[in-house]
């Protein structure tokens, strides 16, 4: 009966410790830059978008949701368009990857 | 009574509300929409007169008379025209506006240059004057907050001349007002090679106490007839001449904390020192070495970090500027009476000097850009500026360490600003000692004995 308990009382911990690292590592920040191959957004007052960027080094097209109003705002009037080269941050949240920077990463 | 009070206070709202839309409504609508948009002559409509006198503004010259910079002949103008320093190596003249070598990669080529935010089209280029230099005005790109910058990129015309486009549309006209922190930080958040390179800052509610009460660039910057206010920061030296202050009587004057002590602080400490306590953007660049980058193009190898990243250097400054080839930086003393105690963000870089005179070279970036030969950069430079031997010059051009002291201006924060026991304490951010107090006067500068009284006191009434 002891060593029951004992067992159950371990998974316990490992089970919540578990949780607790998945739930870490899912809101861990992946820095990435990339060239924009699509921008997707809905109209002058959409609050939210996605622009897919082709990662540099691993060539593949990881797809962010955009919600920062610098960002859509620049969308908008176009001051970032597809083919722009872009430095960005996000965060994996309910299976999207969320923009935490979204940066052009050139200058004059 | 009650009931009349209401009805007046609902009359004044009214009054008020109406008059804050019309203030936001720019008159002339009608006519644009009837007549279209024609570019600065539209402007001149109500506005005669403004786009010549905006060619002698520093927007349009990249460049004016210069008093408090070391070594700088007074009557001869400066800036990013014809400036040579290390955060930008390059400048207008040098590094022009063109069309790049192709990639020996890719083949591909691209446009690029330090002119690519001047508000003409550069036909009508940096410190142009004339009938065709005020009809080459792009007015909207500052002052509509509906351009479309796809239309504001450079192409070749028909005689194969590079030009900067513009969005000359009716639709852009309709939405002219006075410049957001948008139309300002288009150009302004870009400089020096990328976002938060060479300034450090981002204007937001999140970054600036004045941008969370909702304040654009234009409330402290505030232009009269496009001369636009600002500060005495070492490394920015060309003006409208006008100076910015934070003690304006219109913002915060002379003694702007309740507290006496505070205000007896300020006349020795900037405003800055507390209340822009970090910095950010990049702090070293190496012009020497050029970074292949995804696009198998090359860029100057340079470190940065964010906005509110780093942490200032401080030093006395009188508003003065020491400028030689390895360093620009404040002058001033403890005991010139001019002086106060001032935040700067540190950058340095590298870049290559002559060997003969020892001067700062300056580079056009086209070639590095192409092929990363940074070698090749200084020889076209050197022939655009007309220099004696060029292929010698940049044969035997030394690489070298320039340091600049940036003003830090922006980044304001009031609920982080520095406490008490920020400075006054052992290993305090000021560094009394390289400010120049002596031992004993920094063990009186470093005691809570300064303080304690008064902080105990004010804790009490906080909890």
């Amino acid at each position: 009966m002891k060593k029951a308990v004992s067992v159950m009382v371990l998974v316990a911990i490992a089970a919540i410790g578990l949780l607790c690292f998945s739930g870490a590592a899912m809101a861990d920040e992946i820095k990435m830059v990339g060239v924009i191959t699509k921008i997707e957004i809905a109209g002058k007052d959409a609050n939210t978008a996605t622009a897919t960027l082709k990662d540099n080094k691993t060539e593949s097209l990881i797809v962010i949701t955009v919600n920062d109003d610098l960002t859509l705002d620049k969308f908008k009037d176009h001051r970032i368009v597809e083919g722009d080269e872009i430095r960005c941050k996000y965060e994996v949240i309910d299976g999207k990857n969320v923009s935490k920077l979204f940066r052009k990463t050139a200058g004059c | 009574m009650k009931k009349t009070s209401v009805i007046a206070a609902m009359f004044c709202l009214a009054v008020a509300a109406t008059t804050a839309m019309a203030a936001s409504e720019h008159p002339g609508k009608e006519s644009i929409e009837k007549s279209g948009y024609k570019g600065p002559e539209t402007c001149e409509e109500c506005h005669p007169g403004t786009a010549k006198a905006f060619l002698d503004t520093v927007h349009w010259k990249h460049a004016s008379k210069v008093t408090n910079v070391d070594g700088l002949d007074p009557k001869k103008e400066y800036g990013m025209k014809n400036r040579v320093y290390v955060m930008c190596n390059g400048n207008d003249i040098v590094n022009n506006l063109k069309e790049i070598p192709k990639s020996p990669v890719t083949g591909k080529s691209k446009f690029t240059g330090c002119n690519t935010c001047h508000p003409g089209n550069h036909l009508s280029d940096v410190g142009s004057t004339g009938p065709e230099a005020e009809a080459a005005i792009d007015c909207l790109v500052c002052h509509s907050s509906d351009y479309d910058f796809r239309q504001r990129k450079a192409f070749k015309n028909e005689k194969g001349q590079v030009v900067m486009g513009q969005d000359r549309s009716t639709k852009a006209a309709l939405s002219i007002n006075k410049p957001t922190v948008k139309n300002c930080m288009t150009c302004h958040e870009a400089a020096g090679g990328g976002v938060i390179v060479k300034r450090g800052f981002s204007f937001t509610k999140d970054t600036d106490a004045h941008a969370a009460k909702g304040m654009v660039c234009a409330d402290c910057h505030k232009a009269k007839h496009h001369k636009i206010p600002t500060g005495l920061d070492p490394n920015n030296w060309a003006n409208d001449g006008v100076l910015i202050s934070c003690a304006d009587t219109s913002c915060h004057g002379t003694k702007p904390h309740k507290d006496a002590d505070l205000n007896r602080h300020c006349a020795k400490i900037a405003c800055q020192t507390c209340h822009i306590p970090r910095t950010g953007g990049a702090f070293a660049k190496d012009f020497t070495v050029w970074e292949q980058t995804p696009d198998k193009f090359y860029e100057p190898t340079t470190l940065k970090k964010e906005a509110n990243e780093t942490i200032p250097v401080y030093a006395w400054y009188n508003g003065t500027v020491k400028n030689t080839a390895h360093f620009i930086g404040p002058k001033g003393s403890r005991k010139d009476g001019k002086s106060k105690i001032t935040p700067f963000k540190i950058f340095q870089g590298k870049a290559y000097y002559n060997k003969q005179t020892g001067e700062l070279l300056s580079m056009d970036f086209a070639p590095p850009m192409s092929d990363g030969d940074t070698r090749a950069g200084v020889l076209s430079a050197a022939k655009t500026l007309g220099l004696k031997n060029p292929e010698k010059i940049a044969k035997e051009a030394v690489p070298g360490w320039q340091t600049i002291y940036f003003g830090s201006n922006h980044l304001v924060t009031k609920s982080k600003a520095l406490f008490c026991s920020n400075c006054h304490a052992p290993n305090g951010v000021l560094g009394f000692k390289d400010l120049g107090y002596s031992d004993k006067e920094i063990v009186k500068l470093t005691s809570p004995e300064l303080y304690m009284e008064k902080v105990a006191k004010k804790q009490k009434e906080e909890w």
